[in-house]
């Protein structure tokens, strides 16, 4: 009997945290700021640290220098045109946000993802878009530093990627 | 008036939304409720847009009045620039629905400049002038739509007669927009005409770099190699198209520019 109860609990909790992970911000209730990332050990690295508190993560256009990427943003489009092998399928179209933190050594960590339709409304594309664009996204080894008046910056940046019949068609920001 | 305009080109995800006067949907409007919500969403003045403070005060004001246009669009602006296309766009389409007038234009430029979306910006664009309101201010942004799918003819028919008019202000990156379109479309001597005159009005990198694909194509070499050269040096001086949260059209990168130098240099150009 008490395994019963037990196994149905488990379930309802199942159902009910894949519930609240599709829930937008807003239905959330507010983080410190809109978009920030806490730390969740289930999803990430260990290994990245960030180099100051929690609170002092910034935005990447806060130090007012706009998108920034070692070697450019051309580095960045080549680097996902070389490496991404397109699926089709249908319904694979819309944007998928890839957002992240960039520590103060140019190391990114914490990615979380986000997917839309052409619509903007919520929606899942294939895992194996998903999937490539998130360990692509992680290959990139270096990122640029932020710095502002001698102090250096971890920050949060996105890649979002506009997608048509499963191909990148651009690249944000 | 020329300075004004190129400001507000700088500020693209602020655009031209004032704070409501709240005292006017008192007295003149007669409408307490929305009165009530103005007043609160006042309250977020100095602070910082992303905040949980500030988002709060908004969602208050919508609770007082659920069809304040103004705190959903006040409140969607942090979603846009942190990427998060979906709250953004239940946002915006609260303002729009509540307040098309005012919002369309914004929500569809935002469409098409953050998230790349040219069909729905153009459907924003054309809904504000089917409800009668004007549009010249988005002929260039309804043109770069149309090029990005594909169709430059009708971009360059709405560009022309726009950039033609007598009270015509170009922005920062009006002339170089209808140059690459000229470019693209094989109009060369168009192209080389526009590109001029964005020299004169905002000297780029990207101008020199697509004017030096025009005589390349004219198979003017000299000419085509001098231009690069002057791009790389424009380049360096960072005297090149900016916009602070996300890339603009057009815009084009160190690596193109050598890249096509390297082809002047060795005569595969």
């Amino acid at each position: 009997m008490a395994r019963t109860i037990f196994f149905i609990l488990f379930i309802i909790s199942f159902f009910i945290g894949c519930k609240s992970d599709q829930k937008t911000s807003t239905e959330k209730g507010y983080l410190r700021w809109v978009g920030d990332i806490n730390f969740d050990s289930s999803l990430d690295d260990t290994e990245f640290t960030i180099c100051n508190s929690q609170d002092s993560i910034i935005q990447y256009f806060s130090t007012r220098k706009g998108a920034q990427y070692v070697g450019e943003k051309s580095s960045v489009i080549q680097h996902f045109k070389t490496n991404y092998e397109p699926i089709k399928g249908k319904n694979q179209n819309g944007l998928i946000r890839i957002r992240f933190i960039v520590n103060c050594e140019g190391r990114a960590g914490r990615f979380r993802v986000l997917q839309a339709d052409a619509n903007f409304k919520e929606t899942k594309f294939d895992d194996k878009i998903t999937t490539q664009l998130l360990d692509l996204t992680k290959a990139i080894e270096e990122w640029v530093v932020l710095h502002h008046d001698d102090k250096v910056f971890d920050y949060y940046y996105y890649l979002i990627f506009k997608i048509v019949d499963g191909q990148i068609t651009e690249i944000l920001p | 008036m020329k300075i004004l305009i190129r400001l507000l080109f700088l500020l693209p995800f602020t655009s031209v939304y004032s704070q409501p006067n709240c005292e006017a949907f008192r007295y003149y409007y007669k409408d307490t409720i929305k009165y009530e919500a103005c007043k609160k969403a006042e309250e977020i003045n100095g602070l910082y847009q992303f905040s949980k403070e500030y988002q709060q005060i908004l969602d208050e004001s919508i609770k007082i009045d659920s069809t304040f246009a103004y705190a959903y669009r006040k409140k969607s602006v942090a979603y846009l620039k942190s990427g998060d296309f979906i709250t953004w766009k239940k946002l915006m389409d609260n303002a729009v629905k509540y307040n098309p007038q005012d919002n369309l234009d914004y929500r569809g430029l935002m469409r098409y400049r953050c998230f790349r979306d040219y069909r729905g910006a153009i459907e924003d664009f054309e809904k504000l002038k089917e409800l009668g309101f004007r549009t010249d201010h988005l002929g260039l942004a309804k043109a770069l739509c149309y090029k990005m799918l594909g169709e430059r003819e009708k971009a360059i028919e709405i560009l022309e007669p726009h950039m033609k008019e007598e009270d015509f202000q170009a922005g920062l990156y009006d002339y170089l927009h209808l140059g690459v379109l000229y470019l693209e479309q094989k109009e060369y001597e168009k192209a080389i005409e526009s590109f001029k005159s964005q020299s004169e009005e905002n000297e780029l990198a990207e101008n020199q770099y697509y004017l030096a694909l025009a005589y390349k194509a004219l198979e003017q070499l000299t000419a085509y190699k001098n231009h690069l050269e002057q791009a790389k040096k424009l380049y360096i001086e960072e005297r090149r198209m900016f916009q602070m949260y996300i890339d603009p059209i057009d815009k084009i990168y160190l690596q193109d520019i050598e890249a096509e130098l390297k082809k002047a240099l060795h005569g595969s150009g």
